[in-house]
C-alpha cells in the first residue's frame, strides 16, 4: 500500500475542504475564513484567501467544470466566488434562512447547489439571469430540525439529506427551466419540487452526521452518531424499500462517508481513522483501518536505546511518548472526499479534520 | 424590556418548540406493569433453574420501553438481580456468545442501558429511592436492601466489572449508543 499524502497545513480545525478538478487548487474552511492553498511540488502553499464571512464558514466546494467555489457559513450566508482579474469576486446568495448554514453542496450539473441550515430548510439555490443573482428555493417539509448534511443524486434533482432529527431524507429539488426532466428512477416517477421520495429512521434515532448516494444513485448510505451506517436499497415509488441494512460498530460515530463502487463503502469519523466496509443488500461489514500499520514513524519509537529511556524516564517520569495517536490524523476526522477516481471506483480520496491535516488516501 | 431575553420560538408557529418530538420516532408500544411482573417472575424461575444467559437475555430482549418509570425500576431490578447471580469467569465468554448471537449487538446495547441505569440508582442515596417507589416490589425490595452503604458499594462493583467486560466486547460504540438511543430503560 503506498503511504498517504500528509500535509498538515495549520494548527486549526478544517471544518470541510474541497480540490479543484486539476488537483492543483486545494480551498480548506479555517475559522470565518477559506484559504486557498495551491500546490507546488510535493506541498501546499497559501495562495490566496476568501474573506467575507463573518462567522465561522462550515462548508466550501468548488465546482470541477466552472471552478465556481460556494462557501457557507454560521453567519447566515452564502457566496458563490468566481475568479476576476482583480482576484475572487464574491455574490452573495439570497439564502432567506434565519439559522446558521451548515453544508453545501454543488450538484453534479454545477447549475445548482444546496445549503442546508439550522433553521430547518435546505436552500436549493440557482442562477436567475434576468436578476443576475443566485436565488434559493426552500425544501421544507418534513424536516424538523438542523440539516446536518446533504449529497447529491448523479441526476441533479434529487437530494438526501441528513438531520438532528435523526432522519435520513430524500427530495426532489426539481427547479423548472434549470433543470432537464430526469428519467424515473427507483425513487420516483414524477418528481415535483419537494417530492419526499424516501424517510429513513435508523434503530436508535441517532442524529445523522454524513449521508451519501452510491455511484449509480440505487442506493443511500447515511452514518448517525449512534455509531452506526444504514445503507437503503429502495425497490420502486410508493413502495418499501427492498432492504435496508444497518450496521451498529464497536467504533466512535463516523462524520463522513464516500463509496467506492457499488459495495464498498470509506467512512472515518470520531476514532481519527479512515475504515472500508463492504457488503450489499444481504449485509454490510466492516472489513479494517486503512491505516497501514508499517508505517515508518512507528518504528522509530520502538528503537530506542536504553539511554534515551532512561533519560525519558527523569525528565517525563515515562519511558515513551504517548501523546500522539498512532493514526495518520491526530484528531476527528470531519470530512472525506473522492480525490481521483473513474467510473465510480475511486483510486485515491481526501480526508479533513480537526488537527489541521489534509491527507490524501490511495484505496 | 430587553429584547434579547424573548424567547422568539415562542413566536414562530413552526418553530419546534411547538412541535412534539415523539411524532418523528418509532412507536413504542406502552407496556403494564402487570406484564412487567409477570416477565420478573419468569425470569426469576429461569434463574433458580441454573440458566442465568437465558434469564439474562430473556431480561434484555423485553425491555420495558413503553413501560412507565415504576415498570422500568421493577425491570431494572430484575437485570440487576441477574447480573448479580453470574460469576465473574463467566461474564467474558457469555457476553462473546450473545454478541455473536442473532441481534446480540443490540441486545449488548440495552444490557449497557441497564448497567448505567443500575449505576445511578446504586450511587443516590436512599432516602431519594423511597419517593421513587411507593410500593416495594419482590424484584425491587432486594436492591433497596443493597442501596446505601456497603451493600450499594457491592452493587456497583458488580456492574462495574460488568460494564468493563462489556466494552472489551462490544465497544465504545455501545456506550455512545446509549447517550443517543431515545427508548430509554
Amino acid at each position: 500500500m503506498i503511504s498517504p499524502d500528509v500535509h498538515h497545513l495549520f494548527h486549526h480545525p478544517i471544518a470541510d475542504h474541497s480540490f479543484s478538478a486539476d488537483r492543483q487548487t486545494l480551498a480548506v474552511a479555517r475559522d470565518n475564513n477559506v484559504e486557498l492553498y495551491s500546490r507546488s511540488g510535493n506541498k501546499f502553499s497559501l495562495q490566496d484567501e476568501l474573506k467575507g464571512h463573518d462567522k465561522t464558514v462550515t462548508s466550501v466546494d468548488i465546482a470541477p467544470s466552472t471552478g465556481r467555489i460556494v462557501t457557507c457559513s454560521q453567519d447566515r450566508n452564502a457566496y458563490v466566488w468566481e475568479p476576476s482579474p482583480s482576484g475572487w469576486k464574491p455574490t452573495l446568495v439570497l439564502l432567506r434562512i434565519n439559522r446558521a448554514a451548515t453544508f453545501v453542496r454543488w450538484s453534479p450539473s454545477e447549475k445548482k447547489f444546496a445549503v442546508g441550515s439550522g433553521a430547518r430548510v435546505i436552500a436549493v439555490c440557482y442562477f436567475e439571469e434576468e436578476n443576475d443573482w443566485w436565488v434559493s428555493k426552500h425544501l421544507k417539509k418534513p424536516i424538523r430540525s438542523t440539516i446536518t448534511t446533504v449529497a447529491w443524486h448523479p441526476n441533479s434533482v434529487l437530494l438526501a439529506a441528513g438531520s438532528t432529527d435523526a432522519h435520513a431524507r430524500v427530495f426532489s429539488s426539481f427547479i423548472k427551466g434549470v433543470d432537464a426532466r430526469p428519467e424515473s428512477s427507483v425513487w420516483g416517477e414524477r418528481l415535483p419540487f419537494n417530492t419526499v421520495c424516501g424517510e429513513f429512521l435508523n434503530n436508535s434515532a441517532g442524529w445523522v452526521h454524513g449521508c451519501a448516494f452510491s455511484p449509480s444513485g440505487n442506493a443511500l448510505a447515511f452514518t448517525a452518531h449512534d455509531s452506526s451506517i444504514t445503507v437503503v436499497y429502495p425497490s420502486g415509488p410508493d413502495e418499501p424499500p427492498t432492504a435496508v441494512v444497518s450496521l451498529s460498530t464497536q467504533l466512535l460515530p463516523f462524520l463522513s462517508l464516500i463509496w467506492n463502487g457499488e459495495s464498498e463503502i470509506i467512512a472515518a469519523g470520531y476514532d481519527c481513522e479512515i475504515y472500508r466496509l463492504r457488503g450489499n443488500e444481504q449485509g454490510w461489514q466492516i472489513v479494517g483501518s486503512m491505516e497501514s500499520k508499517g508505517r515508518p514513524g512507528l518504528e522509530e519509537m520502538r528503537e530506542e536505546s536504553a539511554l534515551n529511556m532512561f533519560r525519558q524516564m527523569d525528565l517525563k517520569g515515562k519511558s515513551k511518548d504517548d501523546t500522539q495517536l498512532k493514526t495518520v490524523h491526530q484528531n476527528t476526522i470531519a470530512t472525506i472526499r473522492t480525490y481521483d477516481e473513474a467510473g465510480g471506483t475511486v483510486r485515491k480520496f481526501s480526508s479533513s479534520g480537526v488537527d489541521g491535516r489534509v491527507v490524501i488516501w490511495s484505496t | 424590556m430587553n429584547w434579547r431575553t424573548i424567547n422568539v420560538d415562542l413566536f414562530d408557529p413552526e418553530s419546534p418548540a411547538n412541535f412534539d418530538i415523539s411524532s418523528l420516532l418509532p412507536s413504542i408500544p406502552s407496556v403494564s406493569a402487570s406484564e412487567v411482573q409477570t416477565l420478573s417472575s419468569q425470569i426469576k424461575q429461569l434463574l433458580r433453574g441454573g440458566d442465568s444467559e437465558g434469564a439474562l437475555r430473556g431480561a434484555l430482549e423485553n425491555a420495558p420501553y413503553g413501560g412507565d418509570a415504576q415498570a422500568k425500576d421493577v425491570h431494572l431490578a430484575t437485570v440487576v438481580e441477574t447480573l448479580q447471580s453470574i460469576k465473574q469467569s463467566d461474564m467474558s465468554p457469555m457476553l462473546s456468545r450473545m454478541y455473536g448471537s442473532e441481534g446480540g449487538p443490540e441486545t449488548l446495547d440495552v444490557l449497557m442501558k441497564y448497567l448505567y441505569k443500575g449505576m445511578a440508582h446504586t450511587s443516590q442515596p436512599s432516602s431519594g429511592r423511597s419517593s421513587m417507589t411507593p410500593q416495594a416490589t419482590g424484584g425491587f425490595s432486594q436492591i433497596q436492601s443493597r442501596g446505601g452503604g456497603e451493600g450499594g458499594g457491592q452493587a456497583m462493583s458488580v456492574l462495574l466489572s460488568w460494564h468493563e467486560k462489556l466494552v472489551e466486547i462490544a465497544g465504545a460504540g455501545s456506550i455512545v449508543r446509549v447517550m443517543t438511543d431515545r427508548r430509554t430503560v
